[in-house]
Formats: C-alpha cells, sequence, structure tokens
C-alpha cells in the first residue's frame, strides 16, 4: 500500500515538474538576501518584494542569511537545487569583490544570471572650504598634494573604496583610505572634520550638500546625477570605463531553466513600473537599471575582472 | 520649537497611534523577555508591513517595541539568571540573587520603574537637547572613540570581585574572541582558518546569548527537578512603595540616566555598555561594592535605567544629523524615508509633527511601562518560575535557539551558541567572573580599530591623543576613577 501512495506521490511530481515551465511558479519561492534584516539590500528586496508577489501570483518568503561579507547566502544559493525556488536578491559586492578576497565556491559565472534591479552611485564631498569647486579642480588638488588628504570609505574592500581608487589610479593621485564601517560612520567623521573627504552614498550627504555644508564634487556613475548639480560623473570627466557603482540583481543557482529566470525577469520589470516602488528607489538614491541573461553576465564578467585587477594592485587579492 | 512640540503632542493621541504604542509595547516586553528574540529582527520584520499605515503608527510600534523590549530582557535575567536581550547582561548580576533571596518582586518592580525612568530621562534628552548633544557626537572622532574604549576597559577593575588574574584573563578571552574575523584596517583575516564562517567574526549576539543564557539553563538542568516559584516571592512588601523606591534610587537613577544618554548618542557603543558603566558605577560608589553580585536591588536599578537611557537619546544622531548610531536608529530612518521624509539636519523643522510625534511616543511608551510592566511582570510572567524544570530547561532552550536562528538564518550560529555556551558554563564552574568578557568583545575591537584609525589619520603622530581637548577630558576622569579605586584599595590595606 505504501509503495502503491510512494510511486503515486513519484508519478504526481514528475508531472508537476513537466507542467513547470508553463505554471511556474506553482509554490512558494524563497528569495535569500545575503545580508541582514534591516540593511540597504535587504529593504529593497523587501520592498520589491511586495510588488513581485502579485506580479508572480505566489508568495515569496524573504531569507536573510548574513555572513561572510554577503558570502554564506550567495554560497548557499549556488548549491541550491536550480528549480527556481530558490533565488538570490543581492547587491554586486558578493559576486564582483568578495571572491577574490576570500576562498569561496562560487564565481559570478557559476550562478544564472535573471535580472539587474537597479543602481546608486557613490560620492566624493568636501567641506566647502575645500580648495576646489569643479571635479577637475578636485582631482589637479589631490594629485599636487600626494597622501595629504584622508578620505573616508565603507572599508577596506568596499565598493566604494574600490570606486574611488579607480579613479584615483587614473589620475596618479594618491590619497590616504580611511575604512569606516559604512557610510554613516563617514558621514560622522566628515562632518566632525575627522577626515577630509567624504566617499559613500548619496543619500546620507544629500542634505548637507542641498544646504552648502558639503560640496560634493564626483559621483562614481558614468552618468552625473541630477541631485548634485555641482558633481560630475565619469562621462563628463571623460572616463565613462571606470564607472563603479552600487548596484543590485537577482539570481538563480548555476542550471536554472531560462524559462524560469524570464519569468522573473518578466515579473520584476513590471513590479518596476509601480511609481510607489519608483519613489522608494529614488529616495534611496537608487534607479531602475534592467539588464538580463547574458547581458547581465557580461557585466558581472566586466566588473569582476576589473575590480580583481585594483585588488591586486592594492594587496588586497588573496584568489 | 515649544509650539511644534504641542502640536506634535496632539497628533499621536490620535486612537491608532495611542493602539501602535500599546500594542508595540506589549510586543517588546514578549520580544525582550525570550531570550534569542530581538527587538531589531522584530522591527525590521513589522516594517514593511507598515509601509501603508501612517508614519506615527510605525514609529509609535518602534518606539513601542525598542522601549518595552529593554525592560522584557530583565525579567528572564531576574527570574532565571537568563538575560531576554544583551543589554540585561548586566541585571542578572544582583537581579538574580534578589529572587534567590525571595526579593523577586522587588527586584522586578525596581526593573521595570528604573526603565520607565531610564527611557523618561532619555526622551526628554531628546526632546530637547537633542541639537548641542548632536555636537558632541560630531566632536567624538576616531581618538576620543579610543579613549572611551580604554575607559570602558578600566572598568573591569571595578567589576571583578575577588580574584583579579581570573578577571584579567576573562577579559582577554574577551577581547580574543573579538579579534576573530577579517580586520577591518587591512583586510587581513584573523583567527579563521579559512572558515567562510568565521570571516565575519563571531556574531556578537550569538557570543552573549551563548555565553550568558546557555550556562543558567545547563545549570537549572543540574538542579532536582522542582518548581522554583514561591509565591511569597512576589508579594509586594512595604519596600516596594513607589515613594520608597524613589528614596532609595533617585541617586543612581540620575546617574545612570546621565551614563545612558551619553552613551546613546556615540553611534556604535549600545545598550549593554550602557548598563556594565552604569552597574559599574553605582558599585564603584557604593558604601558596602561587597554587597554587588549579593542581590543588591541599587544594581538592577542601575543596570535597567542605563539600559534603557540608551534607547531615546541613541536616536539623537539619527534624528539630527541623519546618521543612524545602531541597527535600530537605522531602521527609524528607513521608515521616515519609506515615508517620504529626508533624514538629516533640517528634518525638525521640514516634519516637526513627524519627528516630536516619535519623540513623544519614546516618551509615553516609557511611561507605559510603569503600568504594563508592573502588570504584566510579576502577575504573569512570575508564573514561569511554576515550571518544573524539567519542562523549563527544554522550552527555553528552544525557544532561545529560535531566536538565535532568525538573527542570520544560519544554523551553524546554532552551534556556536551551543559552544560559546559550554564555555560559560565551565568558566562558571571555576569561578571566573563572565562579566570582563563583554566589555572584552565589545570595547577591545573598538579600542584597537580606533587607535589605528587615529593613527592613520595623523600619520603615525601619537601626541594626538594626548592634544584634543575632549580626549583629555575623558583620560581626566579616567584618572579620577582609577585613582579613587587605588586611593580606596590602599586605605583598606592600612586601615584594615
Amino acid at each position: 500500500m505504501y509503495t502503491v501512495r510512494l510511486l503515486g506521490a513519484c508519478a504526481l511530481a514528475l508531472a508537476c515538474t513537466t507542467a513547470l515551465a508553463s505554471n511556474y511558479p506553482n509554490r512558494p519561492i524563497e528569495i535569500i538576501v545575503p545580508a541582514p534584516a534591516g540593511g540597504g539590500t535587504d529593504s529593497v528586496a523587501r520592498m520589491l518584494n511586495q510588488y513581485l508577489e502579485p506580479e508572480l501570483k505566489q508568495s515569496a518568503a524573504i531569507i536573510n542569511v548574513a555572513g561572510g561579507g554577503g558570502a554564506i547566502g550567495v554560497n548557499q544559493v549556488s548549491r541550491a537545487r536550480p528549480d527556481g525556488y530558490t533565488l538570490l536578491s543581492t547587491w554586486n559586492s558578493p559576486i564582483t569583490t568578495v571572491p577574490h578576497m576570500q576562498r569561496v565556491q562560487y564565481s559570478y559565472d557559476s550562478l544564472t544570471p535573471i535580472t539587474s534591479i537597479s543602481q546608486s552611485a557613490y560620492t566624493l564631498c568636501v567641506k566647502p572650504d575645500f580648495p576646489a569647486d569643479t571635479a577637475e579642480e578636485f582631482l589637479t588638488e589631490l594629485q599636487n598634494n600626494p597622501s595629504r588628504y584622508t578620505y573616508g570609505n565603507d572599508g577596506v574592500g568596499g565598493t566604494m573604496r574600490l570606486a574611488a581608487e579607480r579613479i584615483f589610479a587614473a589620475y596618479d593621485i594618491q590619497a590616504r583610505a580611511i575604512p569606516f564601517g559604512g557610510a554613516g560612520e563617514t558621514l560622522q567623521n566628515f562632518l566632525g572634520g575627522h577626515i577630509d573627504i567624504y566617499g559613500g552614498s548619496i543619500p546620507p550627504v544629500l542634505p548637507y550638500a542641498q544646504d552648502g555644508q558639503a560640496k560634493c564634487l564626483i559621483v562614481t556613475s558614468a552618468s552625473d546625477n541630477p541631485a548634485l548639480p555641482q558633481a560630475s560623473g565619469l562621462e563628463a570627466l571623460g572616463h565613462p570605463e571606470l564607472e563603479t557603482v552600487l548596484w543590485r540583481m537577482m539570481l538563480g543557482p548555476n542550471g536554472m531553466s531560462e524559462a524560469h529566470a524570464t519569468v522573473i525577469a518578466d515579473a520584476v520589470a513590471r513590479a518596476l513600473e509601480n511609481p510607489e516602488l519608483l519613489e522608494f528607489l529614488a529616495k534611496q538614491g537608487e534607479v531602475p537599471v534592467l539588464m538580463r541573461g547574458e547581458d547581465l553576465r557580461a557585466a558581472l564578467k566586466n566588473e569582476s575582472e576589473a575590480l580583481g585587477e585594483l585588488l591586486g594592485q592594492l594587496g588586497l587579492k588573496r584568489n | 520649537m515649544f509650539d511644534a512640540m504641542l502640536h506634535a503632542f496632539g497628533v499621536i493621541m490620535a486612537p491608532a497611534s495611542m493602539l501602535s504604542m500599546l500594542v508595540g509595547t506589549l510586543a517588546g516586553i514578549l520580544i525582550g523577555a525570550l531570550p534569542g528574540l530581538n527587538p531589531v529582527m522584530a522591527i525590521a520584520l513589522m516594517l514593511p508591513l507598515t509601509y501603508s499605515f501612517d508614519p506615527l503608527i510605525a514609529l509609535g510600534l518602534i518606539a513601542g517595541i525598542y522601549n518595552g523590549s529593554m525592560y522584557g530582557g530583565a525579567i528572564p535575567a531576574i527570574l532565571l539568571k537568563i538575560p531576554g536581550t544583551p543589554s540585561a547582561i548586566a541585571t542578572t548580576f544582583d537581579g538574580y540573587p534578589m529572587t534567590r533571596k525571595g526579593m523577586g518582586g522587588l527586584a522586578l518592580k525596581t526593573a521595570c520603574w528604573s526603565s520607565a525612568v531610564g527611557g523618561t530621562v532619555s526622551a526628554i534628552a531628546l526632546m530637547t537637547l537633542a541639537p548641542p548633544l548632536a555636537q558632541m557626537t560630531l566632536a567624538f572622532g576616531p581618538t576620543e572613540y579610543f579613549w572611551v574604549a580604554v575607559f570602558g576597559l578600566t572598568s573591569i577593575a571595578v567589576l571583578v570581585g575577588g580574584d583579579l588574574f581570573k578577571g584579567m584573563l576573562a577579559a582577554l578571552l574577551g577581547i580574543l574572541i573579538g579579534l576573530v574575523g577579517v580586520d577591518t584596517l587591512s583586510g587581513e583575516e584573523r583567527f579563521t582558518f579559512d572558515n567562510l564562517y568565521l570571516i565575519g567574526g563571531f556574531p556578537l549576539m550569538v557570543v552573549l546569548i551563548g555565553l550568558y543564557a546557555v550556562p543558567p539553563i545547563l545549570e537549572m538542568a543540574e538542579k532536582q527537578n522542582s518548581a522554583h516559584y514561591d509565591p511569597a516571592n512576589f508579594r509586594t512588601h512595604k519596600s516596594s512603595k513607589a515613594l520608597q523606591l524613589i528614596r532609595d534610587y533617585w541617586r543612581t537613577w540620575s546617574k545612570s540616566s546621565i551614563i545612558g544618554v551619553c552613551v546613546g548618542i556615540l553611534p556604535g557603543a549600545g545598550g549593554n555598555l550602557a548598563a556594565l558603566l552604569s552597574y559599574n558605577e553605582a558599585k564603584r560608589n557604593a558604601k558596602e561594592p561587597e554587597s554587588f553580585g549579593q542581590g543588591n536591588p541599587v544594581g538592577v536599578a542601575a543596570a535597567e535605567c542605563g539600559n534603557s537611557a540608551d534607547n531615546a537619546s541613541s536616536m539623537i544622531p539619527a534624528l539630527t544629523l541623519g546618521i543612524p548610531g545602531n541597527l535600530i536608529a537605522a531602521l527609524v530612518l528607513g521608515a521616515l524615508m519609506i515615508h517620504g521624509l529626508q533624514p538629516g539636519p533640517r528634518l525638525f523643522t521640514d516634519s516637526a509633527d513627524i519627528v516630536f510625534g516619535f519623540i513623544w511616543q519614546l516618551l509615553l511608551t516609557s511611561l507605559l511601562l510603569f503600568v504594563l510592566g508592573g502588570m504584566l511582570a510579576t502577575r504573569l510572567f512570575a508564573q514561569v518560575l511554576r515550571l518544573p524544570s524539567t519542562l523549563l530547561v527544554p522550552t527555553t532552550l528552544v525557544l532561545m535557539s529560535i531566536g538565535v536562528y532568525t538573527i542570520n538564518g544560519n544554523t551553524t550560529d546554532l552551534y556556536v551558541m551551543l559552544g560559546f555556551g559550554l564555555i560559560g558554563y565551565l568558566l562558571n564552574r571555576m569561578d571566573f567572573p563572565l562579566a570582563p568578557i563583554v566589555l572584552g568583545v565589545l570595547l577591545g575591537p573598538m579600542a584597537e580599530s580606533n587607535f589605528r584609525l587615529s593613527m592613520l589619520i595623523s600619520q603615525n603622530d601619537w601626541t594626538l591623543f594626548f592634544t584634543r581637548p575632549i580626549s583629555q577630558g575623558i583620560i581626566a576622569l579616567l584618572l579620577i576613577v582609577l585613582g579613587s579605586q587605588a586611593l580606596k584599595y590602599y586605605r583598606r590595606k592600612c586601615g584594615g
């Protein structure tokens, strides 16, 4: 009797699997966020999820698996069954930076690219009395005074530091990197006058830039940022290839079917048409960016290689 | 500004906001009382549900959970020696001995009143003194943080009772635990043995729950199967009348409130440090320091008042500068941004109703503790002691494991918790004091990284540590505390 039931269950499971492509997803999805609850990545994932669920007509649970700079959560997804019910919602550092610095068992090409979600640039700001009012003057001042100025950043191997170092390397600039725990800590030390240059995400420093208590002169995206009119993007400086930003994406385990990836990517694209969600992203200083499939893989490859080279120059590369 | 304050008060008196504060405070007490569950997790999970609500409903819930959990953590700390949240570690020192001496009711009442007082003072400081206090936050650079950490570490000398050697060893063990993981300044890995789990270091919450909450459970399991409940324990006796409490504790309350508020405005320090420093100061200044750790109610009052006074003041850098000092402040900023408010220097003027409303909510939820805490704790939670340990031990362990698992969603955390639990149990057995460990874990890395940040900024000019006025102030304070301690020691030696 038991065997018959078991066989029946197997048959049912098989039937479901074959029918999957057409009615995927037909049960709740787990979305792993490799960061603790309450952070930026987590809140974007949770907010997006609110609009994603109605599009998928399925519930999706956000599961926070923090630790190892995001590596633990990514690792977990890379080893999950590629049935489309375990997905990863991450920012770029665990994929393009962490594998160079730690021994992890995944790389950008061992995950299935689904879609990118949004991106936000970092900015470099100085106090109003700093002897520069444009990006060019700022870079010249730094060039002329090697090792004089300190800039705060989000940590040794953090994307913000890498974004700044890429620009500095192109201009042959020596500035002293002071690694803090995050943009909040950097802002505190910048406003308190303990460091010369703020390096971090835009939203914390934005009100100070608007009040004239800070001059933000560079954004690390290729394009300019309308919220910071005094700052130049890298395109304006003639170096669009140096763009290094924080961006978010959804990935799946290796071997996830293309049809499933398309279902998710389509749903994300439709979710990102909601004005409330767009407004939320704008408040966080993020703009939606939709790249999928091979384009996304190529973007990850380019970034991973460029950052790997830079980490090597900084003496931070381990693998 | 006064008008804005009054107007905001009217806004939060709306029924929905009142209800959210009530629900939040009740939920907070429960979350705090269950070891492993913590307010950060609860608030992070609850926030997305409030996106569509009025911001003051979300903020009322946050205020309630935050303040409620600070007191809630004291309940198992007093009744079972299990700190419900890491901030309640210092509460176990005297709270549990009080229960053993048959003064559990008084201990709970003391904790409740002290939490309420600390929270209230802190909210008033936030309401009236936020801008100048925020300037103080900015004046503290890495050098000052280094001295604060050193100041905290010296308090180990006061915290360790008898055996200085064992105390120092315990502190060093704490520092060692804190060292594990990627060094934030060089990116170099320390004691990670190529293990992915250890790269970020041991998660603080998991270590603290393991060290402080697991050993009491193991000890409970050792004892004969008996219920601990004694109704005489929880009858209100004379010494717990309101006036008497105020007379007994006003000194401790004022000092602990100030300590809590000061720790709160420094991003990154946190409620457990505030509680330990307050406890320490109460012990240092007492006529009979030996009575601490034996069930002195002043110890409970100091710890609970200190950790709650950290709460509202930790919102000062967040609300005035847009700099979140801890995870809960970051969540509050997130909630404000979701509702279209821009954190930063203009928040107080641009969104006065919301900001002052939130401050009122922090104040009212503290006051709510007077009512809810007394009713809930003594009437409801004390019943837990009726359970025989055969039921109590496994139930607590399971609840704790669930709580710890929810922090990072990582099963390795559970083994780490158990591992540190065994270490804590063994150290207890060998009469090592556990308090210095927590100070080591918290302050060791803080001292180290800020020392090196200062040296990076000054390009290895060490005079920086002695030339800045605030640093000099902290050094002076340090010398006074150490000097008075040494003086006491010699007087006792020569006199006795």
